[in-house]
């Protein structure tokens, strides 16, 4: 419920918008109570020959409630909606204020993309919550509020029974229809879950579970599983449709029992006879606005859950040290890093197996370093520890001979040129994405990084979402491209032109080489050729160094990068 | 929709219900305002005493009661429909994918096919659900209204008839300008919407580039523009449910100073006719504008329809089995390749007629670039998939002969990323065996394949699970527990897709010794990256963009195929230069 305030609160920035949703609301709702009670009262009017003066008045009555109704009907659509679209787009707003300063550690705990996906979905899926959990209810006591209040004029009973039909219509029958459905809703996820499970164990299995003649198996274990998610999901339909024809009788006694009582009081002489058609119109509309409760609390749930999903991921990011490191030195940005790393080991949240053990490394200012070893190896890693994307590690990373957890994030970030295994494009054109490295970059500047990377692209060509308009190699050479503009004096390349060929590679090898020369450069490398000149070598294997030194020490070694070597030398990609 | 329509006319005792179910709610609708009317004519007009109406209001309650009932029942028929069809659509694509590997697993859309098999058929529950219950009502319920309006007062009843068909027209007309201004806008809205993503899947980025702060404006304006579009749509939409309501209160309104008129002015009415019409005037609009809410539901369900049919007409290239058995002759069959060939259909990669033979307990390399057909040859003789031309014959039958599970019992394949079972560590390789084995025989066969050191490891040893939700296993394990798996199995042929990198030293030289050992017993076919194994082979089929373009040992193709050794050269180039 914390998070739903959060929500709530931000909805109540909307406040011009959400008073005139219930407004509106209100005015439709009882435009059509006024409209049937005024054509009930009408009729009798007429029945017993009254004076033509009331019959007119009741007559243009009748057309100024009908255009009310309809009217206030589009005004509460048209402000309810846009209430709703605004408060996204603050939810949007503020969920990100919260997120940036967890960026990037924050994404280290989920390795696929997916939670991003659920993150929007969840904020789509609260668009709900105005339009169905918080108003609604609000129109319908006030609506309820006003016929009871008009009843009362009529008889004291009548408006007692009204005011029990609301309380049974619209929080007893949701209140127990609630109760039953959470457990069904938390079964039909998991069941979902499975099938989902299943279904990929099919597709992904095809061949091995064709070749080893399991699928029949696996077929008939899917088609289960599918019929007890129908079947779920129909029990769940099923409780549904039966609350809410619950809720339609309730409604329906309800007018039963007016009818009923205004029948005894008029006997009684209690009550005059020309009001009953009107009560009973009165008492067959009014429940239009509160049968509809018997789904409320699905959404209430569903948005329930949708906020606390979206506002865990700040959360679990916030306890977990993903915040900003308490650093408040900033890092040199002017000269060339060493880089340093003693006794470092490193395993991932969650996982007790060390991604990197013991490692000792010293690149000083300046030099050339390569990362070699089988995937898997931790070379990955190593890289990121030295800008800060993993803060809990035992030992020690210095830049410059300071720790970097003394380094404020921004500024280690500001001296690093990065290119990383999957680099993100946005959508927008190849300059944009280019002036991410720097403000201020001229035309010549990046057409000549372009060049130097071998794209022939125009600064205005259109680049899609996450880039899936260009080949890997492309964006690879696009992500050089914006480390090169960039300039700092740390480079940091993780696997760069894996889908680069051998021929464009070096050109572009070439073109990094001489611009920073006089700058630290780490490089891990998925091939094991062109590694001649570098200052020194680093082989991984299982989370620790295993050999390290320049390519002729290493060959002469004739040890693990010599085997390593001898084998890529007899395979053909 | 027609598929979906012919899919509900075709179910005739749900639509048979349903038709019944709709007269008893149109008896009931009408029933009640008649118990209604009566009890306040009595009451009002007549002045009569309450025991008098004490048998109508029990009437009445039996009738609302029932009403209530029937809405249930009709909604219920619905929902347990919409279960049926869902299954059949789903247990049909089952069966489609199972014939069709090639569709199914090859072009390596499976994230795609798991969406179509959960949620397309997901989202066809609506139409059975909510609209086409709906519609048989609505076809049936205004009519009985209209009719029992007539019976009393044929005017109200003009009336009703020629205010109605407004309300389908003007429905089809703003429902039709809804839907193209909002087709316009779709492809606006779709950017707006994938901005958020966008950005929050860039953040990573933008932080490293110290640009994340300045993306909160972005954010914003781009979800206001969002918003007007959106509105801009749903104004049209919102305008239209207002004409619809104008015409159903201005037709009420209308009725109401009919009778009221013809009452009081002409007393050409009795109240208790009036109070009747007035009564079922909301009810006849209300149900045909239901429809209206039901057929946008409808809508939705139409799209993911046609989604699943169009899986369900993909052409299928089935593999046929016979009945005959490998005979067993003590040594591995003999296999040909005569002019085989196979398309991934049209203007698609396609391999072609490719011929020779691989000889029992021989040592058979398929080489070629990426992308030349070596994984389609592979599934070809493996029988997943079953060449468009030409045969591959197996002792002299061709392979469509034999049953299916007789072939697959000669057969071990061990691909570049083999598939884990959920299942324990001892489950996962014990798989393609069908008697029961030992634990010792499943322990002598992962020592072989260079894993029990691993598994030992394990608290569980081989009883850990693996697979979907258990322990995920590196690439360099995947491979050795594929081995233990043809060690257990002893095989006469094996299929062998060789790692083109990323392998560790040791996983390489067991991999290496292995396959050296497996090959004393069986036939063995390898997609080969590795020059040893090349150089090994007994025999080479080289392959070139789908076809055959050199066989032979390496010496004999460095010799005679000037495109293999250009291969060989760039190979061996790429590693000075």
């Amino acid at each position: 419920m914390k998070d739903l305030k959060i929500v709530m609160k931000l909805l109540m920035k909307e406040r011009k918008d959400v008073f005139l949703s219930i407004l509106f609301g209100f005015l439709a709702g009882a435009g059509a109570v006024a409209l049937f009670a005024n054509s009930g009262y009408l009729i009798s009017q007429a029945a017993i020959a009254s004076t033509l003066v009331v019959l007119t008045l009741s007559i243009a009555l009748m057309k100024i409630f009908s255009v009310t109704r309809a009217v206030s009907r589009y005004g509460e659509r048209y402000f309810s909606h846009r209430a709703t679209f605004t408060k996204l787009s603050s939810l949007r707003v503020y969920f990100f204020e919260r997120l940036e300063p967890l960026a990037p550690r924050v994404f280290n705990r989920y390795r696929s993309g997916d939670i991003l996906a659920r993150i929007v979905g969840d904020v789509e899926s609260l668009q709900n919550f105005f339009l169905r959990v918080y108003y609604p209810p609000i129109v319908m006591v006030i609506v309820f509020l006003a016929t009871i209040t008009f009843t009362l004029f009529f008889s004291v009973y009548i408006a007692l029974i009204l005011a029990a039909g609301l309380f049974i219509t619209g929080f007893l029958v949701p209140l127990l229809f609630a109760l039953k459905q959470r457990k069904i809703q938390s079964e039909l996820r998991e069941m979902r879950g499975s099938l989902s499970a299943e279904a990929a164990e099919f597709f992904y299995g095809f061949r091995d579970l064709k070749l080893y003649q399991k699928l029949d198996e696996q077929e008939q274990q899917l088609g289960s599983v599918s019929n007890a998610y129908i079947s779920e999901q129909e029990k769940n339909s099923l409780q549904a449709l039966f609350s809410q024809s619950v809720n339609q009788m309730i409604a329906l006694i309800i007018s039963w029992f007016v009818l009923g009582a205004g029948a005894y009081l008029i006997a009684g002489g209690e009550l005059d006879g020309i009001f009953l058609a009107m009560l009973v119109m009165i008492s067959l509309t009014v429940f239009d606005t509160s049968t509809p409760m018997a789904a409320f609390p699905v959404h209430l749930e569903d948005s329930r859950r949708a906020a606390s999903r979206l506002f865990s991921v700040v959360e679990e990011g916030e306890s977990s040290g993903a915040e900003p490191g308490g650093g408040t030195t900033k890092h040199n940005l002017q000269e060339a890093p060493a880089v340093e790393m003693n006794n470092v080991s490193f395993s991932f949240p969650g996982e007790e197996r060390k991604a990197l053990k013991d490692i000792n490394l010293h690149l000083p200012a300046g030099s050339k370093t390569a990362i070699v070893g089988p995937s898997g190896s931790g070379k990955s890693t190593l890289l990121q520890l030295l800008f800060k994307m993993y803060p809990e590690y035992e030992g020690e990373v210095r830049l410059n001979g300071r720790l970097v957890e003394n380094l404020e994030d921004e500024s280690i970030w500001a001296g690093i040129n990065p290119v990383l295994q999957s680099n993100h494009f946005f959508y927008g054109t190849v300059k944009e994405n280019l002036l991410l490295a720097k403000d201020d970059l001229s035309d010549e500047a990046m057409n000549d990084v372009l060049g130097k990377v071998k794209l022939s692209f125009s600064l205005d060509k259109q680049i899609l979402e996450k880039g899936e308009n260009l080949s890997g190699g492309e964006k690879q050479r696009l992500a050089i491209a914006r480390a090169m503009l960039k300039g700092a004096k740390l480079w940091l390349l993780d696997e760069p032109t894996s889908s680069v060929d051998v021929l464009t590679e070096r050109l572009i090898f070439d073109h990094l080489f001489e611009q920073g020369k006089d700058d630290t450069l780490v490089l891990i490398s998925h091939r094991l050729t062109g590694l001649e000149n570098m200052d020194k070598i680093i082989v991984m294997e299982q989370g620790r160094i295993i050999e390290s030194g320049s390519y002729e020490d290493l060959m002469s070694r004739k040890g693990y990068f010599y085997e390593m070597k001898q084998i890529e030398k007899s395979v053909f990609a | 929709m027609k598929q979906l329509k012919e899919i509900a006319r075709n179910k005739k005792k749900q639509m048979y219900l349903l038709l019944l179910l709709s007269v008893l709610t149109g008896a009931a609708v009408i029933a009640q305002a008649y118990y209604i009317v009566a009890i306040v004519d009595l009451i009002f007009l007549q002045g009569a005493p309450f025991q008098s109406i004490v048998s109508l209001m029990g009437v009445l309650a039996a009738v609302l009661a029932a009403r209530a009932a029937f809405s249930y029942l009709n909604g219920r028929t619905g929902i347990k429909l919409a279960s049926e069809v869902k299954a059949d659509f789903r247990q049909s694509l089952l069966s489609k994918y199972r014939r069709n590997p090639v569709q199914a697993s090859l072009k390596g859309q499976s994230g795609k096919k798991v969406s179509v098999l959960l949620d397309s058929v997901d989202e066809i529950d609506s139409y059975f659900s909510q609209y086409y219950p709906q519609m048989i009502q609505t076809s049936v319920v205004p009519l009985m209204i209209l009719g029992a309006v007539f019976y009393y007062n044929w005017v109200s009843g003009l009336i009703m008839l020629i205010t109605a068909p407004f309300i389908p027209l003007f429905f089809i007309i703003f429902g039709s300008a809804a839907q193209k201004k909002s087709e316009e806008q779709l492809e606006k809205l779709a950017a707006f919407s994938g901005k958020f993503l966008d950005i929050l899947q860039g953040l990573s980025t933008l932080k490293l580039f110290g640009r994340a702060r300045a993306q909160r404006e972005a954010i914003r304006n781009s979800s206001l523009e969002y918003r007007d579009a959106t509105m801009t749509v749903l104004k049209t939409a919102f305008l239209s449910s207002l004409m619809l309501e104008f015409i159903s209160m201005l037709s009420i309104a209308l009725i109401a100073l009919e009778v009221g008129l013809r009452l009081v002015l002409y007393d050409q009415l009795t109240f208790f006719t009036a109070f009747f019409v007035l009564i079922l005037a909301p009810e006849f609009y209300n149900s045909l504008k239901e429809l209206g809410t039901a057929f946008h539901t409808g809508r939705g369900s139409t799209g993911a329809a046609a989604k699943v049919i169009e899986e369900l007409e993909e052409k299928e290239q089935p593999v046929k089995w016979g009945n005959k058995q490998i005979e067993k002759r003590g040594a591995p069959p003999e296999i040909q390749l005569r002019n085989v060939g196979f398309s991934y259909g049209e203007g698609a990669f396609a391999l072609k007629q490719v011929t020779g033979t691989i000889k029992p307990l021989t040592e058979t390399a398929v080489v070629g670039r990426s992308g030349s057909g070596k994984s389609t040859l592979l599934h070809l003789l493996s029988g997943i998939a079953a060449p468009g031309e030409g045969d591959i014959v197996v002792n002299g039958e061709t392979l469509s002969e034999y049953e299916e599970k007789s072939w697959f019992n000669e057969l071990s394949y061990i691909s570049q990323n083999p598939y884990l079972f959920s299942g324990t560590i001892a489950e996962n390789i014990a798989v393609g065996v069908n008697e029961t084995v030992t634990r010792e025989e499943i322990e002598r066969a992962a020592d072989k394949a260079g894993i029990s050191e691993m598994v030992a490891g394990l608290e569980k040893g081989y009883d850990t699970t693996v697979g979907e939700g258990g322990r995920g296993l590196s690439g360099g394990e995947k491979q050795r527990v594929a081995l233990a798996r043809a060690f257990l199995k002893k095989p006469s042929v094996i299929l062998f897709d060789e790692p083109t990198a990323g392998l560790d030293l040791r996983t390489e030289q067991i991999l290496q010794r292995s396959m050296k050992e497996l090959a004393e017993t069986s036939t063995v076919i390898t997609v080969a990256h590795r020059l040893h194994t090349i150089r090994r082979a007994d025999q080479i089929l080289f392959l070139d963009n789908g076809l055959l373009a050199g066989r032979g040992t390496h010496d004999e193709l460095m010799e005679s195929v000037p495109e293999y050794r250009n291969m060989v050269a760039v190979q061996q180039g790429g590693d000075t230069g």
